[in-house]
């Protein structure tokens, strides 16, 4: 690949894209393939209805160490919950790609750019929700 | 516990969502919460949950596409996400002092409005390419597409500066309610900055999945989302968005700025009946 090439940044950006979704996509299955499975198909009660906050599932730990655990023993909703994080995972590694590939064109403006939406992007997800006040 | 039915019919739904968020440029929130609301009677903090997730799945899943046969113009979306990631931080810092309804009713007003224009344009293929000069040349807002008829389009943005002004509206909106970045984003692009209506709404795709991670953690952090809710919406939303984008490719412009001029009016009423009470 010519990485000074700007067509290369369509192809790489538009592999990043479709491998995350496939993988997301084939974690969720197995998760929701393994929660017919252990759960049973059999429940008709409410067939279309669903109120998670009313009727109480497993609950879910949303800690890492929770979320390691439940892989570990084959929860299939810490399965689902995996594929989830992939498929947000999926846009941040093209941001984080992006950079790389601005550079390999030594277009620094855009790197410059997409550093920045990087950053924004990092303090949006990972650091606002601790700070007293946001998100109220 | 695992309920056949509701897994079923939301990931039916779902599909449907995923073509026409992937067409439009808006995620398919805007289908996916008002069935899960008012269909299904889930609670709307579990709404918005799976409504972040199913718009990160129609963005990366058609953009994968769309960015592969350069409809997507990457420098505008990366230009233009400085001001969606900074709208979605300073939506979130302000959230403890509005009020959703009186934001819901002005935004869904602001969208109502912005149908006159947009209806006006109705007809319009490619717009009339400016010079480019100033900022849009510094930052090299321009490209070309291919239609499926081998047509080559080239085209310059214009006023990137109300562009971006626009698109940070579209990032507090998505900070402040988890829903609604999408449709001023391509307002953004379409009316400001004039691009064909193609590359608005496939680079208004691109980045709503940003915007969307960008307010996915506290959501996440909050248990808002439900595996049971999300999976079927997030398997459904993947293949709706890999046949949206299919869908868009061998569209016309004209076509897109119909269905988008038929979307953005369901949008705007849906917001302006939840201000009302409704919660959608």
């Amino acid at each position: 690949m010519n990485w000074r090439d700007p067509e290369t940044m369509n192809v790489v950006i538009g592999r990043v894209l479709r491998y995350g979704v496939i993988l997301s996509g084939a974690i969720i299955l197995l998760g929701t393939i393994g929660l017919a499975a252990t759960s049973g198909l059999s429940d008709a009660s409410g067939m279309l209805t669903y109120y998670p906050n009313i009727v109480p599932h497993d609950n879910i730990d949303v800690s890492l160490g929770g979320l390691a655990h439940g892989l570990v023993a084959f929860s299939a909703f810490s399965w689902i919950e995996l594929g989830v994080i992939v498929l947000i995972a999926t846009p941040v590694s093209r941001v984080v790609i992006s950079v790389f590939l601005f550079a390999a064109e030594r277009d620094r403006l855009y790197v410059l750019i997409t550093a920045v939406v990087l950053t924004l992007l990092l303090f949006s997800m990972l650091v606002t929700p601790f700070i007293p006040g946001f998100h109220a | 516990m695992f309920i056949v039915g509701f897994v079923l019919l939301m990931f039916l739904v779902s599909i449907f969502a995923g073509i026409f968020g992937s067409i439009v440029g808006l995620g398919g929130g805007i289908v996916i919460i008002p069935v899960l609301t008012i269909l299904m009677g889930v609670d709307i903090h579990f709404a918005i949950g799976a409504s972040i997730v199913a718009i990160i799945g129609t963005s990366s899943g058609a953009a994968s596409t769309y960015v592969r046969d350069k409809v997507t113009n990457l420098r505008i979306g990366m230009f233009l996400e400085l001001a969606s990631a900074s709208g979605a931080i300073t939506g979130a810092a302000i959230a403890a002092y509005t009020n959703s309804a009186a934001l819901e009713t002005i935004f869904g007003s602001i969208l109502l409005v912005s149908l006159v224009p947009m209806v006006m344009k109705i007809g319009e293929d490619v717009p009339k390419s400016p010079e480019l000069k100033g900022v849009s040349k510094r930052l090299g807002l321009t490209g070309s597409y291919t239609e499926s008829d081998g047509r080559v389009v080239k085209y310059n943005a214009t006023r990137p500066v109300e562009g971006l002004a626009g698109t940070a509206v579209a990032g507090v909106l998505s900070g402040l309610l988890g829903i609604g970045g999408g449709a001023f984003k391509v307002l953004s692009m379409d009316l400001a900055m004039k691009l064909p209506m193609k590359v608005s709404t496939t680079t208004s795709n691109f980045m709503i999945g940003v915007t969307a991670a960008a307010s996915a953690g506290i959501y996440f952090a909050r248990g808002d989302v439900d595996p049971i809710i999300v999976a079927p919406v997030a398997l459904g939303i993947l293949i709706g968005a890999a046949i949206g984008a299919r869908v868009l490719l061998r569209s016309r412009n004209t076509t897109v700025r119909k269905i988008f001029a038929v979307v953005l009016a369901v949008a705007a009423v849906e917001m302006i009946l939840s201000a009302l009470g409704v919660s959608v």
